[in-house]
């Protein structure tokens, strides 16, 4: 009984000092600064102290295509890919950046830091999806392009419901304009640790049952893990997509330009390194922080090698006696979040991606390390795109501030939705014209979490609880505190 | 007594900790007005709240706003593999018992041809709303009853009904219906003229052609009828008529609201 | 660990008691066995131990002869009378386990076993124990019904569903002279008998509405009177004077009209008869302690009261959730303590009901819905539906129901509107409510059951398909993920043993 009052205290006291601590003053990069990017930068957040490593040494990003400015509206790659913010970027970094720099930072450049870009430039309601909730606009073909540009004929019609930004709707942006484009908002995702996100552990796409899919440049198979859509396959062609779509850059990037993208990105790896008692992740045994990222191989699957979050598997009896009770505490947390992560069964139901085509059955039975089976990286070995129903009803939670589309399927229909569907993104459906791929996001690296807040493609958890909370509702899981805190501590710690 | 003071204090937190997620949603209209009237299709909701019997949540998302609006009034709860129409008023109210704004009163209709993919919520720290018997119901046979005194008068009763449907919904419609048959068989009533109602002029919702089938007008008159009979009063001495493109109505089985008031069977009772 | 050895001693106990009771079975199992016209007198109270107690018969009024007496006399030619299938040891419905004995007694010669629903199918080899195998093994009786289906004044209803048949190992079903394709189509259902007492609180009549159709009461078409339509499985018929001609017909092969004068005697025995569990494994009564229980109380009160409203479901126990009547051994007063427990968790522990027509539709008490057992179990003393308790538990049809691969399964396809859970098409062991309403929506509906003297009368469900008490609570734990605890299932085991 005490033992649980103690707990709820610490729970109020943990939560009121998180809401009392002072917002972190971000280490803001601007675009063509040309600071020198050192081997080993540490940012500290709220949950700590994020690493960045570069590997083979610093980098002078003077001249660097990633960090000068391309194109009209002064945006550079990392305008969007902030160090501090784990190569990503945190809604905190982008509120500061209204503050300090207003309407004017590139960052809030109309074509995609706006809602929409006829809105009324430099009114906060104009910017309100990225300064309340992290989000970019992408604005995708409709009908889609293939990988090599060719119209796409979709299996689904989509209309939209409502669209609060209005740009759906715009006869210059929208589905009606001449070149018609659906706007979907999501959040930018991590350039880091890119050895991961582009390793091939088996040649199959299992949830298409189909090899991999060939990148029409080379014409060799590719991870198919870029990009919450996998619109683009290959971290070229997401810089030439990047480019023109963020920066307004319609030139071709050049070759050297790319290469030397493509050389700084290999290069840097991003983890938490210490937590928030400043007990470093690699202490007592663990093997937490970026230097074991950089330092071991891509593309393993945990189940049949190490163990995800294994790292921490030393912590599960925290016995240091030159550790504080509080550090042993939180070590132990941190081990019990990982086995949990690993162990932990739920029931998955109605998740494309997981349930169907697959024959794992619908229901089915496992963990989180299921779909997030990449060790060290927790992503998944193959192409990871997946229905967890963050942006389609009636899993989502509310979106008002987003649009709402409907998908009328008109070959089969989905298989867990039906004929009409209506969701905020369709996701991979966007890429393949497929009804069966709506609401089929990529899973994401889970390193450096605690650097980027909020979470999910779309924003919709503004803390890693709520990250937590939220699959508990969707899966009926049923965690406990104890299990959410653990969990929660432990994705802080990654 | 210290254990009991702490027990409080650790119920009181635990208390704050659960509401602290509902709280911060901010539960409210995204873009309705209090005391406007909506009526949109949806796919239900079912939060899992537990306050006792019959405690479950139901919600409706209208996704025309993205308004999530708490459902669960109506006297005809959702089947949470099927569309619902939902009808209703938005007050303020408690938000927290089950997480959506208020209707009330609401009025929901399965749309039987319509399959959702069932989602259910965890109670997430709501607390469901306590089970109370309806004021509108029927009581047990064994429990006496007032007659009515003469002289009697020309009464007319009107029977709402859901969407689509010739169902008598529990605890609503057969109150009135009930009402009105025994007050023909205690009076012995020299006619009753049942009249049958359905909204067969179409009405656009959520993106939907919603219209009643014609023949429904007469369905519902003919259940009213069969109700006359099980319950013994002589069929030859009612008449029974349909009337399509219903028009709105003051029925109080529709508790004011303008759609469903138009769903109804009449029955004029004359001594 | 402590309760783990409390269980096995318990089951040790049971063990020791069955063999008890069977070696007392065979001293006195003329006694136990009512067979046609033997002429007995019917005490006014009538005991006979079972293995979770004693039954106790009541008939009010006192004692009769029974002799000429035409529920007891043979009446057709099998030899059949109503009480072979009414056995007052068996709480005056038949256990498999009677049924059992008198295989091992007389074989087929034992009119229990006649063709026509005493064996699977009547053109089967009657001598053989396997043409008997769904009785003998299931406690199961053939009920051949009329396809299409006749209303209750015996005309013929368009059912809006084809059935046809996926698979028959009684064969009955695709027989030319028994089946669907006989000219006389009919289906066989299997079903277990229904216990023939405590008829005030069936017949009662506690609203005159139906809630699942959403109209008042069926007129029963001889008296224009409404009926509470709580009588046999699949409730087609609504009188007791119609079911027994129903009986005589069907199963006794009596096929001249019993005379108005039969029909009153036998109404007059079905009354009077009243029975329920009188003492528990411990040999102590159900009513002591303070205790309500056995079947006096249920002769003595009101019939038809909504629990909700009135005297909760089995209040009757509640005095012993504090039990602390020195004079009992400490393993009877924990018995007492579970089946008072066990009787509040009937009555209120919450759990989730879906998909189940009846319940979850037509009313509106939404899909899924929290309730208690006691939700549609909610007539004081009795347990059943105070209104008419037609609802889809599941336990014929698939999926819910468990694997029952010696019954006959139909497919049924809707033709007008899908049914609201299961869709266009239907498969189902049983259709229950649907073969006499001709409707797919009502396709698994099946009577609610009294629950007393349920010690005397496994196995449960309408197809026998629970064996043990143990296995309803099981059932319930599956099809609607209940999660009980190993304690619960237990306290609600020693209720049900209680009743």
């Amino acid at each position: 009984m005490q033992g649980v009052v103690v707990r709820a205290l610490l729970t109020v006291m943990v939560v009121t000092m998180a809401l009392a601590m002072p917002a972190y003053a971000r280490d803001w990069w601007g675009a063509g600064e040309g600071r020198v990017f050192p081997a080993v930068a540490d940012f500290p957040n709220e949950h700590g102290t994020l690493r960045v490593l570069l590997q083979d040494g610093p980098l002078d990003t003077r001249g660097h295509p990633f960090f000068e400015p391309l194109g009209p509206h002064g945006r550079a790659c990392v305008t969007c890919h902030q160090p501090a913010d784990a190569m990503s970027l945190s809604l905190a970094s982008i509120r500061q950046q209204w503050q300090t720099a207003g309407a004017r930072d590139p960052l809030f450049a109309p074509i995609d830091g706006a809602n929409c870009p006829d809105l009324p430039h430099g009114e906060r309601d104009s910017h309100s999806l990225l300064l309340d909730h992290g989000l970019f606009r992408i604005a995708r073909p409709w009908p889609p392009r293939d990988h090599a540009g060719k119209a796409i004929k979709p299996d689904f019609d989509v209309d939209v419901i409502h669209d609060p930004t209005g740009c759906n709707l715009s006869p210059r942006w929208g589905l009606p304009s001449d070149d018609p484009h659906v706007s979907v908002y999501r959040r930018p995702r991590p350039v880091a640790n890119l050895k991961y996100v582009l390793a091939m552990g088996f040649a199959i796409d299992g949830k298409r049952g189909l090899p991999l899919p060939l990148d029409p440049d080379t014409g060799k198979p590719v991870s198919g893990n870029l990009m919450a859509d996998s619109r683009v396959l290959t971290l070229k062609a997401q810089m030439h997509d990047a480019a023109r779509s963020h920066l307004g850059f319609f030139e071709r990037l050049t070759p050297a330009q790319i290469e030397r993208i493509n050389d700084f990105e290999m290069r840097v790896f991003t983890a938490q390194q210490q937590n928030r008692l400043g007990d470093s992740l690699d202490a007592g045994g663990a093997e937490g922080g970026p230097a074991k990222l950089a330092d071991s191989e891509p593309g393993r699957l945990g189940s049949q090698g190490i163990g995800v979050w294994s790292e921490f598997a030393p912590w599960e009896r925290a016995d240091d006696s030159s550790v504080t009770p509080e550090r042993r505490a939180l070590r132990e947390s941190i081990a019990r979040g990982a086995r949990s992560f690993r162990e932990r069964t739920f029931l998955i139901a109605d998740s494309r991606g997981v349930n169907s085509p697959m024959g794992f059955g619908n229901p089915m039975r496992d963990r989180c390390a299921l779909c997030h089976n990449m060790s060290q990286m927790g992503m998944d070995v193959a192409p990871g795109q997946v229905d967890l129903g963050t942006t389609t009803q009636p899993f989502a939670d509310q979106q008002p501030h987003l649009p709402l589309f409907r998908i009328t399927c008109k070959g089969e229909p989905h298989p867990h939705y039906g004929r009409v569907i209506h969701t905020h993104d369709p996701g991979y459906a966007l890429t393949t014209g497929r009804c069966a791929d709506v609401g089929r996001i990529t899973l994401q690296s889970l390193r450096g979490l605690a650097a980027r807040a909020p979470y999910f493609v779309n924003g919709t958890a503004s803390t890693l609880r709520e990250v937590v909370e939220y699959y508990d509702r969707r899966y009926s899981i049923g965690y406990t505190e104890q299990e959410i805190e653990d969990l929660v501590n432990l994705m802080s710690a990654l | 007594m210290q254990g009991r003071f702490w027990r409080f204090v650790a119920a009181a937190v635990l208390v704050n900790v659960a509401v602290a997620a509902p709280a911060e949603q901010q539960i409210k209209p995204v873009v309705e007005q209090v005391g406007e009237e909506v009526r949109f299709i949806t796919c239900p909701i079912y939060r899992d709240t537990d306050a006792g019997r019959k405690s479950g949540c139901w919600l409706g998302d209208r996704r025309e706003t993205g308004t999530r609006f708490d459902i669960t009034g109506s006297p005809t709860k959702p089947d949470w593999n099927h569309a619902v129409l939902v009808e209703g008023r938005v007050v303020e109210g408690d938000t927290q018992q089950c997480g959506g704004v208020l209707l009330e009163p609401v009025r929901v209709s399965v749309l039987h041809d319509q399959n959702c993919t069932r989602h259910m919520l965890p109670a997430e720290g709501f607390t469901g709303r306590r089970f109370s018997l309806p004021t509108r119901n029927i009581r047990p046979l064994y429990e006496p009853r007032e007659l009515p005194k003469p002289p009697y008068q020309e009464k007319s009763f009107d029977i709402p009904f859901d969407f689509g449907r010739d169902y008598i919904v529990y605890q609503l419609s057969d109150y009135y219906i009930d009402k009105a048959v025994k007050y023909a068989i205690d009076i012995d009533a020299s006619r009753v003229e049942i009249t049958g109602y359905a909204a067969t002029t179409p009405t656009t919702v959520s993106g939907q052609t919603l219209r009643e089938p014609a023949e429904l007008a007469l369905r519902r008159a003919e259940v009213a009828r069969e109700w006359l009979r099980r319950m013994g009063y002589p069929l030859d001495r009612v008449k029974i008529r349909a009337q399509t493109k219903a028009k709105v109505s003051d029925m109080e089985g529709a508790d004011g609201l303008t759609e469903p008031s138009r769903r109804r069977v009449t029955l004029r009772v004359i001594p | 660990m402590k309760l783990r050895r409390f269980r096995l001693g318990g089951a040790v106990a049971a063990l020791l008691i069955a063999c008890g009771s069977v070696g007392v079975a065979t001293a006195e199992e003329d006694d136990r066995w009512w067979a046609p016209g033997e002429g007995r007198v019917f005490p006014a109270t009538l005991d006979y131990p079972n293995e979770h107690g004693t039954l106790r018969v009541l008939l009010e009024g006192g004692p009769m002869e029974t002799r000429g007496h035409p529920f007891f006399e043979p009446i057709g030619p099998y030899g059949r009378a109503c009480v072979t299938c009414h056995q007052p040891a068996d709480a005056m419905s038949l256990s498999a386990k009677s049924a059992q004995i008198q295989w091992e007694r007389l074989g087929h010669k034992d009119p229990l076993f006649a063709p026509f629903d005493g064996s699977n199918c009547p053109d089967l080899p009657q001598e053989e124990r396997e043409s008997h195998s769904l009785l003998l093994d299931h406690g199961l009786i053939r009920i051949a019904r009329p396809w299409p289906p006749r209303d209750f004044d015996g005309n013929p209803i368009k059912p809006d569903f084809d059935i046809s048949v996926v698979r028959d190992p009684t064969g009955c079903n695709l027989s030319k002279e028994w089946g669907l394709p006989s000219p006389d189509p009919h289906i066989s259902v299997y079903r277990r008998s229904r216990p023939v007492a405590n008829f005030k609180y069936i017949l009662a009549m506690g609203f005159n509405f139906d809630p699942k159709a959403g109209l008042p009461l069926p007129l029963d078409p001889e008296t224009g009177e409404p009926a509470s339509h709580n009588l046999m499985a699949d409730g087609r018929v609504l009188s007791l004077a119609s079911q027994m001609r129903d009986a005589a017909s069907a199963h006794l092969g009596f096929l001249e009209e019993l005379t108005p004068e039969d029909i009153d005697r036998i109404i007059d025995f079905e009354k009077r008869v009243f029975t329920a569990q009188q003492k528990n494994r411990f040999g102590g009564d159900v009513n002591a302690g303070g205790a309500e229980g056995g079947p006096l109380k249920l002769a003595e009160s009101e019939p038809g009261r909504l629990g909700s409203q009135g005297i909760p479901v089995w209040s009757e126990f509640d005095a012993w959730a504090n039990s602390d009547d020195p004079d009992i051994s400490p393993e009877e007063r924990a018995w007492r303590e579970s089946v008072a427990r066990g009787a509040r968790n009937f009555r209120e522990r919450m759990f989730l009901i879906s998909d189940s027509a009846g319940i979850t539709t037509p009313i509106g008490f939404g899909n899924p819905v929290r309730d208690r057992c006691a939700f549609c179990h909610n007539m004081s003393q009795m347990g059943m539906d105070v209104a008419p308790g037609q609802v889809d538990l599941g336990t014929t049809n698939l999926p819910f129901a468990d694997p029952q691969p010696h019954l006959p399964l139909f497919k049924i396809t809707c033709k007008a509107e899908p049914h609201p859970h299961y869709g266009r098409e239907i498969y189902t062991y049983d259709p229950g409510y649907a073969l006499t309403t001709g409707r797919c929506a009502d396709v698994g509906r099946i009577t609610l059951q009294s629950l007393r003297g349920l010690s005397a009368r496994a196995p449960y469900f309408s197809n026998g398909s629970a064996k043990t008490l143990r296995e309803v609570i099981e059932f319930y734990d599956r099809r609607y993920n209940i999660g009980y605890t190993e304690q619960e299932i237990e306290d609600l085991v020693n209720l049900m043993e209680a009743l």
